[in-house]
C-alpha cells in the first residue's frame, strides 16, 4: 500500500500479525445482534417508513411483535429511559431573566 | 442512501459480507464492489450511474490514449490530455454551473439593453459529481506527467464509482487507490479497530452534534437572521462552524472507516483545522484532499505556483481559491468565501515578505484566534442563501439586544464540543483503536453495539443529508 499520503488507519505501533476479517466479522455480527434486540425501535421505525407493500405490511407488523417482545422481557427499556432523558436535555432552556435579574417564568 | 442509517448500515452488512466472501479472486471482488457502488449511486437516481459509467469511459479512453502516445511530441499528448480535461469540465459545467452562467449571461445582456430569452433549463444536479469530476482530471494529468501508469477499465470504474468516497469524498486520486486494487486486500486487527472508530466517531458527529445544531440553532436563525437578536447571530455563527466540521469530518471519518473494513486506505482529510494559527495552515488540516488536489493541479500545475514571481504567486493563490469556492457550487457566496481566503492566504505571505525581523511573531494563541475568526466570517458567506442575506447576517450582529429564542443549554455545550476536540491529542483516535484491537470480538461487538445504541437514542429524528452532498 502506498504510504506518502498520511491515513488515519496507519497506526503507530507494530500491526498484530493474526488476521482481522473473522475478528471484524464477529464485531459486527455481535454488535448488530446486540442492536436487534436492545433498539428493535429503531428497526421498526425504518421498516414503516418503506414503501408501502404486502411485505411492507407484513414486516411492520413482526416488527410491532418484536417491539413488544423485547420491551416485555425489559430489554428495550434502557433505550426508552435514555431516550426520555436526552428529550429532558434538549428541552431545557435557558431562565428567561428581566432586567433585575428574576427568571420571567417564575423559577428565581 | 445516507451513511447514518439503517439502510445503509443493512447495505453495507450485505457488502461486507459477499465481498470477503469473493476474496479468492480479485477481480469478482472488484466486480462486486463495482455493481455494490452502482446500487449506492443508484438509490439516488439510477439515470446518473450512466453518467458515472460514461465519465470512467472518458478518462481511461482519454489515459489509453496519452499512453499509447508516449514517444509521440509532447504538444500531442498535452492536447489528449487537454481534451480528457475539457470532457470533464464540460460534464461538471453542464449539471453545475450552466443555470448560473446562462442567468448571469442574461443580467449582463440585460444591464446593456439586449434583453433576449436564454435557453434556461432546470438541471438535476448528480450528487458526488464535483468529487468523481475531479478525481477523473486528476487522474489523467498523472498519467499525462507519467506520475501513474494507466489502470484497466475496471479498475478506473471502480477508482472514480467505489461508494465510500463517491458522493463527498475524501477525493481519493489514483496514485492511491489503483495500486491497492491491483491484489486483494488483507483486513488486519489495526484497520478494523481503527475503521470502527472512525465510523462510531463519525456516526456521533453527524447524527448527534451536527443534526442537533442545524435544525435546533443554525437553520432558523440563517433562514430569518432580521427575526434574531444578536446573540442569536453570534451562537448561529459558531454553531455553523462547529456544524460544518462535525458535518464534513464526519463523513471523511466514515468513508476511511468503511474503506478500512473493506480492506483499503484512504488518505487523512481533517485534522483539527480549527486549531490553524494560520490560513495557509488551514488548509493543511480542512479538506486536505482538495487543497491538496487544487495546490498540485491548479496552484502548481497550471498556473504555475511560486515559479513566476511574487506578484504572480499571490494573484495564482487568489485564482487557486476563487475557483476552490465555485468548486463548492454556482452562487456568489462561494466566490466571496473563496475570494475572502485568497485573499487573506496572499496578505500572509506578502505580511512573511515586509515583515520587519525585529518584529516578535504573533502568540500561537492569538494567531488561532485570528485564523478562527477570519474563518468564521468566511462561514458565514458559505452558509447564507444569497449576498443579500450575508449582509443582512452581518448587519443583524451590530444590532442590540441579548435576548435569544433559539439558543439551549444543549446547544451551547455542543459547540462547546465541537471546539474541544480541535485541542485533543490529535491522535486520541490511534491510540484508542490500538487498545480495542486487543478486545476479545464478543467485548468489542457489544461496546460498539452499546455506543450505537446511545448515539441512536441522542439522534436527532431523521438525518439531514450531508452539506458537502450538495457540492
Amino acid at each position: 500500500m502506498p504510504n506518502d499520503t498520511p491515513s488515519p488507519i496507519d497506526l503507530p505501533e507494530p500491526e498484530l500479525e493474526e488476521s482481522g476479517l473473522g475478528w471484524a466479522f464477529g464485531v459486527i455480527l455481535i454488535a448488530s445482534l446486540f442492536l436487534l434486540f436492545a433498539n428493535a425501535v429503531s428497526l421498526r421505525d425504518w421498516i414503516e417508513d418503506q414503501h408501502p407493500s404486502p411485505v411492507q405490511a407484513r414486516a411492520a407488523e413482526y416488527a410491532d411483535q418484536w417491539v413488544a417482545t423485547t420491551e416485555g422481557l425489559g430489554i428495550g427499556l434502557p433505550r426508552k429511559a435514555m431516550h426520555t432523558r436526552w428529550k429532558q436535555v434538549e428541552e431545557t432552556r435557558f431562565a428567561r431573566t428581566t432586567q433585575k435579574g428574576r427568571a420571567v417564568d417564575g423559577r428565581d | 442512501m445516507l451513511f447514518p442509517t439503517l439502510s445503509f448500515g443493512l447495505f453495507f452488512l450485505g457488502v461486507f459480507t459477499i465481498v470477503w466472501a469473493a476474496s479468492g479472486s480479485n477481480e469478482w471482488r472488484k466486480i462486486l464492489l463495482l455493481l455494490a457502488s452502482w446500487v449506492f449511486y443508484g438509490a439516488w437516481d439510477w439515470r446518473f450511474v450512466a453518467l458515472l459509467i460514461g465519465s470512467a469511459l472518458l478518462n481511461w479512453g482519454s489515459a489509453e490514449l496519452i499512453w499509447y502516445n508516449r514517444d509521440a511530441p509532447a504538444g500531442r499528448r498535452r492536447a489528449i490530455m487537454i481534451a480528457g480535461i475539457t470532457g470533464n469540465l464540460l460534464i461538471l459545467g453542464f449539471f453545475k454551473y450552466y443555470g448560473f452562467f446562462v442567468e448571469q449571461l442574461g443580467d449582463v445582456l440585460r444591464s446593456v439593453g439586449y434583453a433576449r430569452d436564454l435557453p434556461l433549463m432546470q438541471v438535476v444536479l448528480p450528487v458526488g459529481i464535483s468529487f468523481f469530476t475531479f478525481q477523473g482530471m486528476s487522474y489523467l494529468a498523472d498519467v499525462h506527467a507519467e506520475r501513474l501508469a494507466p489502470a484497466r477499465l475496471l479498475d478506473v470504474t471502480l477508482l472514480m464509482s467505489f461508494f465510500p468516497h463517491l458522493v463527498a469524498g475524501p477525493i481519493v486520486r489514483g496514485s492511491d487507490l489503483l495500486p491497492q486494487f491491483e491484489e486483494s486486500p488483507r483486513l488486519t486487527r489495526d484497520m478494523a479497530s481503527m475503521g470502527l472508530v472512525l465510523i462510531v466517531w463519525g456516526l456521533f458527529k453527524k447524527a448527534v452534534v451536527a443534526s442537533e445544531l442545524s435544525t435546533g440553532l443554525v437553520d432558523p436563525v440563517f433562514f430569518d437572521p432580521a427575526a434574531h437578536s444578536r446573540l442569536d447571530l453570534v451562537a448561529a455563527a459558531y454553531g455553523y462552524a462547529v456544524q460544518i466540521y462535525c458535518d464534513f469530518s464526519a463523513y471523511s471519518d466514515m468513508a476511511i472507516g468503511i474503506a478500512a473494513l473493506l480492506g483499503y486506505r484512504f488518505p487523512l482529510n481533517f485534522n483539527q483545522p480549527y486549531r490553524a494559527a494560520s490560513l495557509q495552515e488551514f488548509w493543511r488540516r480542512w479538506h486536505i484532499s482538495l487543497s491538496s488536489w487544487l495546490r498540485d493541479y491548479l496552484y502548481i500545475d497550471a498556473l504555475g505556483g511560486s515559479r513566476k514571481g511574487f506578484a504572480r504567486q499571490c494573484v495564482n493563490l487568489m485564482v487557486t481559491m476563487l475557483l476552490g469556492g465555485l468548486w463548492h457550487g454556482a452562487k456568489w457566496t462561494f466566490v466571496i468565501w473563496g475570494g475572502l481566503h485568497g485573499g487573506v492566504l496572499a496578505l500572509e505571505r506578502i505580511w512573511d515578505r515586509i515583515r520587519p525581523p525585529s518584529l516578535p511573531r504573533l502568540p500561537r494563541v492569538l494567531g488561532i484566534l485570528i485564523t478562527f475568526h477570519v474563518v468564521l466570517v468566511g462561514w458565514i458567506f458559505f452558509r447564507a442563501e444569497s449576498f443579500d442575506a450575508a449582509i443582512a447576517y452581518f448587519r443583524g450582529l451590530g444590532r442590540a439586544g441579548a435576548d435569544s429564542a433559539v439558543l439551549t443549554p444543549l446547544a451551547c455545550a455542543l459547540i462547546v464540543f465541537g471546539m474541544a476536540i480541535h485541542f485533543t491529542p490529535a491522535d486520541l483516535g490511534q491510540k484508542l483503536a490500538l487498545k480495542l484491537r486487543l478486545f476479545p470480538a464478543w467485548a468489542l461487538g457489544l461496546l460498539v453495539g452499546i455506543t450505537i445504541l446511545i448515539i441512536d437514542v441522542m439522534r436527532f429524528e431523521g438525518v439531514a443529508p450531508f452539506i458537502y452532498y450538495q457540492f
